[in-house]
């Protein structure tokens, strides 16, 4: 799957010069490649189900009207996931603005059925980077949330665009990955003492 | 030119190296199997986007209700759906066929002679209401469908607006 990352970023730019010329098909392929990024935006804000779903529905009929300005992956990814993070806080603001507790985001891992020894150590990975992402301020849960689902050779892009908060490592490794692998590393060493 | 352009910040990602991109990896896997978007969501905003630019109302679910099915054995439901616009309120019985298709029947109030189409991701049916608003389409295959209420002769001025229902599924 890496691999195709950085094509996937290119193909999203010719589909968005596509739509801009009207053709259907490749907004419909834009809405499948890139919805799944805005339904984390949006349910990360605190949305339920349909309010998520409502939402994506509005930023897309949005973005018609915005796709002239529009001309590259990443502009078009960080427009998407600024709009949509906006108009969910818009909406969660009229019901109640509420993010996800730790707690909530806890109780969202999946139960672990019994597996192959294979599956039972990547659950346990899965389950180690879980308890750490849950550490973290709910800013950076946040960002590392919706950073994951935007196309690789955009997320420092995006990650600039949503605020991200950038550290001394490097320009676009973000205080909150850095504070991850510190968490991930404390994890290490305390399970090998 | 994005913002982070303008700011000098590089859109690239050279700086992360592989042990974040590995997390991001491990970050995604993670919430695409506790939170994963509802798999037709996208085809459903594909059919809203499609129908931009017509001048339509678009009608709300009002009810839906589910009683055994008579046409069936088994636990087959019928359904009976209704949904409201300004102009027009539309009523539609879902029944299953034997092969596997759906058998819709359908009413409109006030009673009117309109052309129905069926939307799906693949087709689309277009029957006609009788003067008491009466409409059925036989076979529609399951999956997500739309319909679009338009006016019997659109040509005709006052002829009404077309209405679409939400998505549904069949």
């Amino acid at each position: 799957m890496p691999a195709s990352q950085p094509d996937r970023s290119e193909r999203i730019a010719r589909l968005v010069s596509a739509a801009r010329q009207g053709s259907e098909d490749a907004l419909g392929e834009i809405v499948t490649e890139l919805s799944p990024l805005l339904w984390q935006v949006a349910r990360a804000a605190g949305l339920n189900s349909s309010d998520a779903e409502d939402v994506l529905q509005t930023v897309w009929m949005r973005l018609l009207t915005h796709l002239d300005d529009i001309h590259t992956s990443a502009a078009l990814t960080g427009w998407l996931a600024v709009t949509t993070r906006r108009e969910a806080w818009r909406v969660s603001a009229v019901a109640r603005r509420q993010l996800p507790a730790d707690t909530e985001l806890l109780s969202m891992l999946p139960d672990q059925g019994p597996g192959s020894e294979e599956q039972v150590i990547i659950d346990d990975q899965r389950r180690i980077l879980w308890q750490a992402i849950g550490q973290l301020s709910p800013r950076c849960q946040e960002l590392l949330r919706i950073v994951a689902f935007v196309p690789r050779p955009d997320y420092a892009a995006v990650a600039a665009e949503l605020g991200m908060p950038t550290g001394s490592i490097g320009p676009t490794r973000s205080r909150c990955l850095a504070k991850l692998r510190a968490l991930l590393a404390g994890d290490l060493e305390g399970s090998s003492r | 030119m994005t913002p982070s352009d303008a700011d000098g910040i590089t859109p690239a990602d050279e700086s992360l190296d592989e042990v974040d991109l590995k997390l991001l990896d491990g970050i995604r896997e993670i919430f695409q199997a506790a939170d994963p978007m509802p798999t037709d969501l996208p085809e459903r905003i594909r059919f809203r986007l499609a129908l931009r630019g017509l001048e339509v109302e678009v009608a709300r679910l009002a009810a839906e209700e589910h009683q055994p099915s008579l046409a069936v054995r088994g636990a087959e439901m019928s359904r009976t759906i209704t949904f409201d616009s300004d102009s027009l309120t539309i009523m539609i019985r879902i029944d299953p066929n034997l092969d596997g298709t759906v058998r819709v029947d359908g009413w409109l109030a006030p009673p009117q002679r309109r052309e129905i189409q069926m939307k799906n991701p693949l087709d689309s049916l277009t029957v006609a209401s009788d003067e008491q608003g009466r409409f059925a389409f036989a076979r529609v295959p399951r999956g997500t469908a739309q319909l679009v209420v338009r006016p019997e002769d659109s040509e005709q001025s006052g002829a009404g607006r077309s209405v679409v229902t939400p998505a549904l599924i069949l």
